[in-house]
């Protein structure tokens, strides 16, 4: 560096120091207590989030398993005119796919209940919306399964599908109206009692551990 | 919290030893909270001061500061101890405080007028408060890369080995950078080139 330079690079260091001077005194005890909060907070959350996850995941093990086993036993037609196929499904293939939506009706009867009882006391839930998403995909699997097949349950899947998709774009900021909104559509179209009615009685309990 | 006071008192400025530092970081991966305290209280000063430096903002340093250290904990057990701790936390904070800047899109204005500038802490009173103005905003007008190397290096001391290491470059790069930073801020402040012409 030139003479000129060297001393450009000392008038900088002297006359820079005074750029965005921080505090004589770090606030580390407030800062402190900050950092230990938010790591309280996130990890209650990831492991709310752990425990969601786990259950959409086995439910969507056992459709995806369902699916499988479904397409692996289905009769193969043979070439030449189209023959229709009235054979009904493996017991247990439709066994898999009532599980899995026996399953899933518990959890979502569990969540909208919560959700109307807030809602009946004017809390918004913002977590709800978060809820409602998971739900809301694990709905629409079983919408593209063979257990909507029962006009029923396929009804009912499609009224959840409306509630949970209301749901799904609640936020907390958005006060108590979408709310009530979406607990008149709850009580208007019974879907909770319909979810509590929607257990096959027919059904003998099948263990699905490991899939969930 | 005996030696939490005992890291307090030596100020917190002490680096510690490759021993000390090695022995701190088991404790904190072995859950010990009082640990964690420590290594915070031992890196919290030069962490702040160099987010306080880029934001001129204590609430914008404070968040970046306590977001450093949140990932730090989270990644503890990711550090394999190649570098020195302080060099890893820097990188992090670098990272912060760059990606907190591009979200907060926006620069604190300068909206001190002229004849305060005399007042506020740390200015010489030989100092020209015209030049500090218009040096503070030709630092603001650096493009943020440049800005963080001159910040770190002329402002802060860190040396290129330091500055490198905390955003991921070499220390060629580390030095072209400042160079450039520099070159810019002559040309900004060619008004007051009699500072320091012969």
């Amino acid at each position: 560096m030139t003479e000129s330079e060297d001393r450009f690079v000392e008038f900088l260091h002297q006359e820079a120091r005074a750029y965005n001077q921080p505090p004589a005194s770090v606030p580390r005890d407030a800062m402190w207590t900050a950092i230990a909060a938010e790591r309280r907070r996130r990890a209650a959350k990831h492991a709310q989030q752990r425990i969601q996850l786990r259950w959409v995941v086995g439910i969507a093990a056992v459709l995806v398993l369902g699916v499988a086993i479904g397409r692996l036993t289905a009769p193969v037609v043979p070439a030449g005119p189209a023959v229709v196929d009235n054979t009904p499904a493996e017991a247990g293939d439709d066994m898999m796919y009532r599980t899995a939506a026996r399953e899933y009706f518990g959890r979502a009867e569990a969540v909208l209940t919560m959700f109307r009882a807030d809602a009946r006391q004017g809390r918004p839930d913002g977590g709800a919306s978060e809820v409602a998403r998971e739900l809301l995909s694990t709905n629409r699997l079983l919408l593209g399964s063979p257990a909507a097949d029962d006009p029923r349950m396929k009804e009912l899947l499609e009224d959840l599908e409306l509630v949970l998709l209301q749901m799904a774009q609640l936020s907390a900021e958005q006060g108590t109206d979408p709310a009530q909104f979406i607990l008149q559509a709850l009580e208007n179209n019974s879907v909770l009692l319909r979810l509590r009615n929607a257990t096959p009685s027919t059904l003998a309990p099948v263990s699905i551990q490991g899939a969930l | 919290m005996q030696a939490c006071q005992t890291f307090r008192e030596k100020g917190n400025l002490q680096s510690l030893g490759p021993v000390d530092e090695h022995n701190l970081i088991d404790r904190v991966r072995a859950g010990d909270s009082r640990a964690e305290r420590e290594l915070y209280d031992v890196h919290v000063g030069r962490v702040y001061r160099l987010a306080f430096r880029m934001v001129g903002d204590d609430d914008l340093a404070r968040d970046f500061t306590q977001e450093t250290f949140i990932r730090a904990f989270e990644r503890l057990d990711g550090f394999r101890g190649e570098a020195a701790l302080s060099t890893w936390l820097h990188s992090i904070a670098t990272s912060v405080v760059l990606n907190g800047l591009r979200k907060v899109k926006r620069f604190r204005t300068r909206e001190t007028g002229l004849e305060e500038a005399g007042e506020l802490p740390g200015i010489s009173r030989q100092s020209d408060p015209d030049l500090k103005y218009k040096m503070e905003r030709a630092i603001d007008a650096l493009p943020e890369k440049y800005r963080l190397v001159f910040v770190m290096h002329d402002v802060e001391g860190y040396t290129h080995e330091e500055i490198a290491a905390a955003m991921g470059t070499e220390t060629g790069t580390s030095k072209a950078q400042l160079s450039r930073a520099r070159a810019k801020l002559r040309d900004s402040l060619a008004e007051f080139a009699g500072a320091w012409e012969a």
